[in-house]
């Protein structure tokens, strides 16, 4: 099970925090989030990908699994139930959907749209378990209610166009990565 | 950024912005205190009256919305806002879908877990749940994982149900991971039968994305019940083979590999399933050399796929050709420029090395480079490979190399399990005793109070008793190596910052044998201990140590230097009673008769015996005497409370006979607590038997009256190793010849005495790596550090270290890891020896009852007797016959002496595992019930038959057990072997006339389960 992520940038100001198995206060929500911060901010990125037991509010065995993107960290810290490698490229499914969302994700949009991160995060992980790894569907779930969103409010926004996440999909998806 | 003008009031955004200039933590917190003092006063006021600046804004609705993101970022940061979150819940109840899913995650974020607002949602879930707009539908399923609480599961449970048939595939798939989540909360409601019939439904799922996300519940529920999931086996072979095959839409296709996820959760799966399962491993060897073939493409997800095929290789029935494989893969793992790669290539190797020692051969230059990665993750990982592959000759590398691990790392928890395994392989794999000694007190030093009392205790005993090849000179050579290394200690600086642990070891260590140090006089160290004990941070417990080393120094010294008076009369004002008692003492018997103190404290007396007179004969006189006077003879029946009478016994003087009684507890030096209350000298303990004050103890209870050295038999610290024979062996399934004791026999090629090293055809033959023709000196190092790790798994790749060089004695020891025990031909040494009990002799030392430490020893002497004096007793449990001394393999194979090959084409009827048969093992019924609880895997199993009680141990024998007992009266039988000479079966089976039910235990759980599916199936 995943038991929570957490995407945090390089100076330990978390962007988004989810917890799948809750702690029982916010400080000690805020210890988990600055101790996971400390922990991954000191491995350089040359380092393995993993770190392990490193989390009491989750029980023992939690194995954190990071990914290091310019000035953001995205964290999961799972149970042995999942797969190690498995979960990094899941980080990854998660970021291109993000940039997919976003047309070039970068930190701002994870401050400004925090909520939009969740609705894309929630397409992906639900409950702790792996919902979705599917990039199309998960994009298509987070257009739809885009669609709502634009109807409720009566307001047109900018939105992609289909053909440009077709576009996007097609193109190299590597690049990207650094280019926040 | 996309979505072009920000959607955001300028308040948030100069919010926002603030937070991301703010340098410090305090800073930070001030500006949300502000935030949360605007959002408060913005609440009471009806939305409708806000009109931001920007025309956008005008919408109450759109500030309604933002207000909620505010509420969720002030939580991020840690803030309090609860006084917010009514508003989330209104706003779950909004017509707006976008509205409604905001306010849901405000409120599963925000809300505590038992916080009544979650209640008041309910209503509004049930509503959406049922809703037939799909997306509504959707938000709805998704609220119900994160707020519903167990109470709640039965109020929307059945709505969820419902939804698993639902038109639109997303919602599908969204309720039966919400379910699995009502069944974690609330098992009574949503049963895991129902839970069955849901998942067999949603596998077979037209969308392939339910059936992706059902198989997170079949891992979850198949790691609760195996037997829930058993019969899908070939559906889950089936639609991973179809996934191989590319039947799944192209978009499930990740970097051009069809479903990666989907594929790692069915191996996993299928390795639960096929756990000792050989029918069920049997249909899967076939899909998982597919999946892991075609997944090698060179990609992350691949690897991820292969390696899971890798993990669930290692854990179904094992099968030889596809372990090759797996080995393969991790090998190309391990050397992989990755270190995400080589991570899971060392977490691999560790998971087969222990079954499968061969496949570590390859990899030694690969395992070194991990292990000096900077990468801690890498190097911990590394470090328990390393603890699984030890074995004797590689022993001493991989504790230098833990114990320089142990050193700098500051995690605690890690460091205990560290310090916990460096014990374990040192006293398992000691190549000598020098060595033995010198790794516990570096250990002792770098963790400290981490290491088990016993550990220490282990180590003074070992130096009381010295090896137990009656070599007094090896002993006295021992003693003195282990006393310049606390000498070093003890002028080290800072000694007083040392933990207490080696500070109570050094203080007995130097208090016994302190003369024996070339380099420092008495003098000295008399006086570095007297400033020691003067230290006022350490505990009272070490300084006690401190002191009792002190007074046998002086007795030792003859003279009692003014540093050690002033320390002993500066205790005789302690505030600890025992303390100060030992001080008075000293201090009379210093000034009234020092001639005795060469008596109270012997040298070099600590291991030997001391006879007790329970008689107190020797107060004869005495008595008589008094009688003469006209005193009343002594009346039991009125003196019978053990209270205070025994000061008036046992101090008649030094006149004992020969004394006999045991004051250490050296047979198995295993009750730590007791006896390193001993060494302290805390007890003031009676001996129950006769309540007499037994002679002064001199801290390691160590009063004794007279060495006796020649007539007590002495055992080997290493002779509990003998236990090892049916422990775990570590690597030793298959046998090692480097690990014999015999240089001469390091190259002689394997006689291919057990299959796998017959068919270890990439085992690299010497340290020198023939890839590499050239090498640099540091090259040359790493290889020869390399080789030192791997001797022992390498056929002839280890030179014999130095340690091997101890003397052979005449029968090779049954188990590789303990150097020798002592001969079987010797006396069998009697440790139930509590013969003085009758043996009159009256107690040594007068007046110094308070010193009754020895006592405490006694007891455990008792102890220990009564409960683990078979091991010890006997040397070998499975005396190999002399047959075997030609053959120097024979003697590695512990158990296995009568299995040769040649024994396969009979196998049908012999139990193997992973090739290796089952050896019977010659135990008797006390060793069994011993080992019994050291097995820690148990698999109870039932046959019908109407086998009687003879027939189930005559096929237990058939089997390849040895039966150890037959116990008519109840209709029970024991057996016992060994497989690969390390892992230990036990077998237990009662007879009722129609079925025989049977207990198997094991050291191995993979032994364990098929043995009993082997036997079931064999009985039947």
């Amino acid at each position: 099970m995943i038991k929570g992520i957490i995407i945090v940038n390089n100076h330990g100001k978390p962007r988004l925090v989810k917890f799948y198995q809750s702690v029982e206060s916010e400080s000690l929500q805020q210890n988990v989030i600055r101790r996971v911060f400390q922990q991954v901010a000191a491995r350089p990125d040359s380092f393995c990908n993993y770190l392990e037991g490193a989390i009491p509010e989750w029980g023992d065995n939690i194995k954190l699994i990071y990914r290091h993107y310019a000035t953001l960290f995205f964290v999961f810290a799972v149970d042995s139930q999942e797969s190690d490698l498995g979960i990094l490229d899941l980080i990854q499914v998660f970021v291109e959907s993000l940039d997919r969302c976003f047309e070039s994700v970068c930190e701002l949009d994870l401050i400004f749209h925090s909520d939009r991160v969740h609705y894309v995060l929630d397409e992906i992980v639900m409950g702790g378990m792996v919902l979705e790894t599917n990039i199309h569907s998960v994009l298509q779930a987070v257009k739809d209610q885009d669609r709502l969103h634009k109807d409720s409010l009566t307001r047109v926004e900018a939105t992609e166009s289909a053909s440009h996440i077709q576009q996007r999909l097609g193109g190299d998806t590597s690049k990207w990565q650094y280019n926040w | 950024m996309a979505t072009g003008g920000l959607n955001l009031s300028s308040e948030f955004f100069q919010l926002l912005k603030a937070i991301g200039e703010s340098k410090s933590k305090q800073e930070e917190d001030r500006i949300i205190a502000k935030e949360v003092a605007r959002l408060k006063q913005k609440m009471e006021s009806p939305p409708s009256n806000q009109t931001g600046p920007q025309a956008a804004f005008t919408n109450p609705k759109k500030l309604a919305k933002e207000f909620l993101v505010r509420l969720l970022y002030v939580s991020m940061l840690g803030h309090d806002n609860s006084w917010g979150l009514i508003r989330a819940v209104e706003m779950a109840a909004s017509s707006s879908l976008f509205h409604k899913r905001t306010g849901y995650l405000v409120c599963g974020a925000c809300l505590p877990p038992d916080h009544e607002f979650r209640f008041m949602l309910v209503n509004q879930m049930q509503r959406d749940l049922s809703s037939p707009n799909v997306l509504e539908c959707s938000g709805g399923v998704l609220a119900c994982t994160s707020i519903i609480t167990s109470d709640m599961v039965p109020a929307v449970a059945g709505e969820v149900t419902k939804l698993l048939s639902h038109d639109s595939a997303t919602i599908r798939k969204k309720a039966i991971l919400c379910l699995q989540r009502f069944y974690q909360l609330a098992p009574e409601v949503v049963t895991q039968e129902e839970m069955k019939k849901h998942v067999e439904k949603a596998l077979c799922d037209k969308d392939p994305a339910v059936m992706g996300s059902t198989l997170n519940v079949i891992e979850s529920l198949s790691l609760e019940n195996k037997a829930l999931f058993k019969h899908i086996v070939p559906s889950l072979v089936a639609i991973l083979k179809q996934i191989g095959d590319r039947r799944l839409p192209a978009e499930y296709d990740y970097h051009r590999l069809p479903a990666p996820w989907m594929q790692m959760k069915l191996i996993r799966i299928l390795g639960i399933l096929g756990q000792a399962d050989i029918v069920a491993s049997q249909g899967m060897y076939e899909i998982l050399n597919e999946a892991m073939k075609k997944a090698d493409s060179g990609i992350n997800a691949g690897y991820a796929v292969v390696y899971e095929c890798v993990k669930t290789i290692v854990s179904i029935y094992p099968n030889a050709a596809l372990l090759d494989a797996a080995a393969e893969a991790i090998s190309r793992f391990i050397q992989s420029r990755s270190n995400n790669l080589k991570y899971l290539g060392v977490t691999g190797l560790a998971m087969i090395v222990e079954s499968h020692p061969k496949y570590a051969a390859q990899h030694q230059l690969a395992v070194m480079d991990c292990l000096e990665d900077p990468d801690e993750t890498l190097q911990v990982k590394t470090l328990d490979l390393l603890y699984r592959m030890t074995n004797p000759v590689n022993v001493e590398f991989i504790s230098e190399k833990l114990v320089h691990f142990l050193s700098q790392t500051p995690d605690l928890f890690l460091k205990q399990v560290l310090t916990d395994r460096v014990c374990k392989i040192a006293e398992r794999y000691a190549p000598n005793n020098a060595w033995y000694c010198k790794t516990i007190t570096q250990l002792l030093r770098v963790s400290g109070d981490l290491v088990q009392q016993e550990v220490a205790q282990n180590l003074m005993s070992l130096l009381a008793e010295g090896t137990g090849d009656d070599d007094e000179e090896s002993d006295m050579l021992l003693r003195q190596t282990a006393v310049e290394m606390m000498v070093k200690q003890l002028f080290s600086e800072h000694a007083g910052a040392l933990p207490k642990i080696l500070l109570e070891t050094m203080a007995w260590c130097l208090g016994e044998y302190g003369y024996l140090s070339a380099e420092t006089s008495l003098d000295m160290l008399l006086e570095q201990l007297c400033e020691l004990a003067e230290t006022r941070s350490l505990p009272i417990t070490t300084r006690k140590c401190l002191v009792t080393a002190v007074m046998k120094l002086v007795a030792q010294a003859g003279t009692c230097p003014p540093a050690a008076a002033a320390v002993i009369d500066e205790y005789t004002r302690s505030k600890d009673m025992d303390l100060q008692a030992r001080c008075l003492e000293f201090q009379t018997i210093l000034t009234h008769c020092p001639q005795l103190l060469p008596e109270i404290f012997p040298v070099d007396a600590s291991a030997e015996d001391v006879q007790v007179d329970p008689n107190l004969s020797f107060l004869d006189g005495y008595v008589q005497q008094c009688l003469h006077q006209g005193a009343q003879p002594y009346d039991a029946s009125i003196y019978d409370d053990d209270d205070d009478d025994d000061d008036g016994y046992g101090y008649g003087g030094a006149s004992q006979p020969e004394p006999s009684f045991k004051m250490t507890p050296y047979e198995k030096p295993q009750t730590p607590a007791q006896a390193m209350m001993a060494m302290a000298g805390a007890g003031q303990l009676r001996s129950a038997a006769q309540s007499i004050s037994l002679p002064p103890g001199s801290g390691g209870g160590s009063m004794i009256s007279q060495p006796k050295a020649d007539t007590t038999p002495q055992l080997s610290l290493n002779t509990r190793n003998v236990a090892n024979v049916w422990g775990k062996g570590g690597l030793s399934q298959a046998p090692q010849p480097a690990s014999t004791q015999t240089p001469t026999t390091t190259h002689i090629p394997t006689p291919a005495p057990a299959p796998s090293w017959g068919a270890s055809k990439t085992s690299v033959s010497t340290p020198k790596a023939p890839e590499l023709p050239q090498k640099t000196a540091e090259q040359l190092e790493r290889e020869r550090q390399a080789a030192a790790l791997f001797g022992g798994i390498v056929p002839g790749a280890a030179p014999v270290p130095s340690a091997m060089s101890l003397p052979v004695p005449a029968p090779v020891p049954a188990t590789p890891a303990a150097p020798p025990p002592p001969a079987p031909s010797a006396p069998e040494v009697d440790l139930l020896d509590l013969s003085i009990w009758d043996t009159p002799a009256p107690a040594p030392g007068p007046v110094v009852d308070s010193f009754d430490v020895a006592p405490a020893s006694l007891a455990i002497v008792e102890t220990v007797s009564d409960t683990e004096d078979e091991p010890v007793s006997v040397p070998a449990p499975a005396p190999i016959p002399a047959a075997t001394m030609d053959d120097p393999f024979a003697s590695m194979m512990g158990g296995l002496q009568d299995e040769p090959l040649e024994s396969f084409p009979a196998a049908s009827s012999k139990f193997e595992y992973n090739g290796v048969p089952m050896a019977p093992l010659q135990i008797t019924t006390a060793q069994f019930g011993q080992q019994w609880g050291n097995c820690a895997a148990t698999t109870p199993t039932s046959v019908q038959t109407t086998m009687n009680l003879t027939a189930l141990l005559a096929k237990l024998e058939e089997v390849g057990a040895h039966p150890v007992e037959a116990i008519a009266a109840s209709n029970e039988g024991i057996a016992a072997g060994m497989i690969g000479g390390a892992q230990l079966v036990l077998i237990h089976g009662r007879v009722t006339g129609s079925s025989v039910e049977m207990t198997i235990k094991s050291t191995d759980t993979g032994i364990a389960t098929s043995l009993a599916l082997f036997l079931s199936s064999a009985m039947r």
